[in-house]
């Protein structure tokens, strides 16, 4: 079964060199006569797996019993990984394509992200957008994110902290990029404004994260039930009139400006972060330039 | 003999630390033998038996010292030897070149090399012979009871000197006997016992003995075949051309006899001498010392793969035999045990059914075949040791 496996990964380093195509050559021989349900009698299976069980014994004979003894389970597992990982790798980067997320319409982490290069992405022109700690600090850091983003709430704790470490040396600014593949993203977003509108920010968009599930299967009565909660008089005529919505768009238009494509991504004195690591490397980079 | 001594002549042994058990297969090659090869191209270069010039005289001189160097060592005489490209090549030469108007059955046994087996099925569905196998028992030894099988309508006994599967030999002294009563001609594979103990063509009394250069540490691609003058006559040519002819007209040719009659075009000049110079070295070591030290290894090994629980040695454990074992280890595949016995402890095995198909299926194998440990004179104990303890590893998957 392994020669399926060898096809791929031999072929695919007959690219970058010329030692591995007689490899490459008998595993497609290999898989040209397992599809045809003849034997393969290249010697590649029996080179690879003698190859793996020598190296295990190295390290555990007992392992490499085991792995003798269940090679053939192994390989079919092996090879079933193998080929599922194969057909989601192609429907993200299907999705990607098509969608701009391997996720699609669902959004979140994307490894593919990582083709568009960080430091291609523009630093927003203003610096609109709720903010905490010190205007006037030389540290500037930017987030750009979405309250129904599961991502955005897992570096929540990590944004949190910086403010609270470096709050009067760094001046932090949140601007809203609702995405469309989360729901109720953008009434999220409206509903926060209304909640800084009464000075209830941080607590309203605490409890957004918190709940995030609940306020994405129930919507605008989750918004009230919060709102209700912090005791926000003025919420519901906020929200139904549609007070923030030209707040919430010069948001997005400068989101798309930057060329964001996933939340959250961070800005840095200008500097670009995004991916799943972001929130480190950016207060990494806070750090540096506070000289920490 | 001095192992740590002889270990030293063979630059490979010094450039890798593999554990060469595969010298069944080829040989490893020794510095004189290497040096004496390249001498060729360094200092002669020419033709023999065909220019005049100082260059082609001393090719020539070189090419024939080797002839009879080589022929020497076999208890031949220097016109009584062909060079071939290989056993391969001798074998066909005879085979293929033998008339078989008045008789025609070939005998021979399952145990034979493809290089001989081959042969005798293609001259078979060629000539419509019949082809005789003398029975062989599940030791591996041949059955005299089956020699009544060479009659008169036999044309050639076609027989291995020592086996490549299962190192044992053939009882030539009565093969032979039988072969020549009945007024047959007897044809000697000796790729695995020329190498391995002092074979004397002219005792032998086979009428042909093959072997090859790259099996007893010469170098690849030379091989003779040796022959009586008398059996010589009966084969017709093989491959002809330059040198192989007295005269030439567009109507008749007059062509050389043996043994330039099958040297066909400008010959293997620098394999020959590195040939030679193979035989000087073994000479100087003495063949009786490297059969001793051959039959100490092949208990070793035995004993070694004995001692493996349910391991299976092919073959008679108690016949003689040159340093070769084939085995198998129950529940490994012979591929898997010999790639990961080089992956392990760098030991070269083979493993299959080395081009012996119908010998290994005689002798019990699977169809997979199995692994074979083929020692030479520059193994020893130590290794032996080494490969023991790789191999019970290996058994315990």
């Amino acid at each position: 079964m392994l020669c399926f496996v060898a096809l791929a990964v031999f072929l695919f380093l007959s690219i970058f060199s010329a030692k591995y195509r007689p490899l490459a050559r008998r595993a497609i021989d290999c898989v040209v006569k397992k599809a045809t349900l003849r034997p393969c009698d290249t010697g590649l299976d029996e080179e690879i797996k003698a190859a793996s069980i020598s190296g295990i014994m190295k390290l555990s004979p007992q392992g490499a019993s085991f792995l003798n003894r269940h090679f053939e389970a192994f390989s079919l597992a092996f090879t079933l990984l193998f080929f599922l990982s194969l057909f989601f790798a192609a429907q993200g980067l299907y999705n990607f394509v098509v969608y701009g997320n391997c996720n699609g319409f669902e959004g979140g982490f994307c490894v593919y992200s990582g083709l568009q290069n960080a430091a291609f992405l523009k630093a927003p022109a203003s610096l609109d957008g709720v903010s905490a700690g010190n205007p006037g600090a030389n540290v500037t850091l930017i987030e750009f994110g979405c309250y129904t983003c599961p991502y955005t709430k897992a570096a929540e704790d990590g944004v949190l902290g910086m403010i609270s470490r470096y709050g009067g040396r760094m001046h932090y600014v949140y601007k809203a990029f609702p995405l469309p593949a989360h729901a109720y993203s953008r009434e999220a977003a409206l509903a926060a404004f209304c909640a800084n509108d009464e000075g209830k920010y941080w607590e309203y968009r605490a409890a957004l994260f918190e709940n995030q599930s609940d306020v994405q299967t129930r919507g605008p009565a989750a918004f009230k039930d919060i709102a209700d909660g912090l005791g926000l008089s003025g919420f519901d005529a906020c929200y139904s009139s549609g007070k923030h919505n030209d707040l919430l768009q010069k948001s997005t238009d400068e989101c798309t400006a930057s060329g964001i494509y996933g939340t959250p991504t961070f800005f840095v004195n200008g500097k670009a972060f995004a991916g799943p690591g972001a929130v480190f490397d950016a207060e990494n980079e806070v750090k540096r330039l506070l000289g920490e | 003999m001095d192992i740590k001594k002889i270990r030293a002549d063979f630059p490979v042994l010094q450039s890798s630390k593999a554990i060469y058990f595969d010298s069944a297969c080829t040989t490893l090659k020794p510095r004189a033998v290497i040096d004496a090869e390249s001498s060729y191209y360094a200092e002669l270069s020419a033709c023999a038996g065909r220019s005049h010039h100082a260059l082609a005289k001393k090719t020539e001189a070189a090419f024939e010292a080797s002839r009879g160097k080589i022929a020497r060592f076999v208890g031949a005489k220097p016109d009584e030897l062909v060079f071939t490209k290989n056993t391969t090549e001798a074998l066909n030469l005879v085979v293929r070149s033998l008339d078989y108007s008045t008789r025609k059955k070939i005998v021979t046994t399952p145990l034979e090399h493809h290089s001989l087996l081959l042969p005798i099925m293609e001259q078979k569905r060629r000539e419509g012979l019949n082809v005789e196998y003398l029975s062989v028992a599940s030791d591996g030894s041949i059955d005299e009871g089956s020699l009544p099988l060479i009659d008169r309508s036999t044309a050639l006994v076609a027989i291995h000197h020592t086996t490549n599967t299962t190192g044992m030999r053939a009882p030539l002294e009565k093969i032979v006997k039988a072969a020549h009563d009945a007024g047959a001609l007897v044809l000697v594979d000796g790729a695995q016992g020329v190498p391995h103990s002092r074979v004397d063509f002219s005792k032998l009394g086979a009428d042909f003995l093959a072997f090859s250069g790259h099996k007893m540490c010469g170098p690849t691609g030379i091989g003779c075949l040796v022959g009586r003058k008398e059996a010589f006559e009966k084969l017709d040519t093989f491959i002809v051309g330059g040198e192989t002819v007295e005269t030439v007209s567009l109507s008749e040719v007059k062509w050389k006899r043996a043994p330039k009659r099958f040297e066909g075009g400008i010959q293997n000049y620098a394999g020959a001498i590195g040939l030679a110079a193979a035989c000087d070295y073994l000479s100087r070591i003495g063949m009786q010392n490297i059969e001793e030290h051959e039959k100490k290894m092949a208990k070793l090994l035995i004993d070694a793969i004995q001692s493996i629980p349910n391991s299976t040695i092919y073959g008679s454990t108690s016949a003689p035999r040159s340093a070769l074992v084939s085995f198998n280890l129950k529940g490994i595949a012979p591929h898997q045990a010999a790639l990961m016995a080089d992956s392990l402890s760098k030991i070269a095995l083979r493993s299959g059914v080395f081009c012996a198909e119908p010998g290994m299926k005689a002798l019990g194998a699977p169809k997979e075949g199995a692994v074979r440990a083929s020692l030479y004179l520059y193994n020893t104990e130590e290794e032996v040791r080494v490969f023991a303890e790789t191999m019970q590893k290996i058994a315990k998957l």
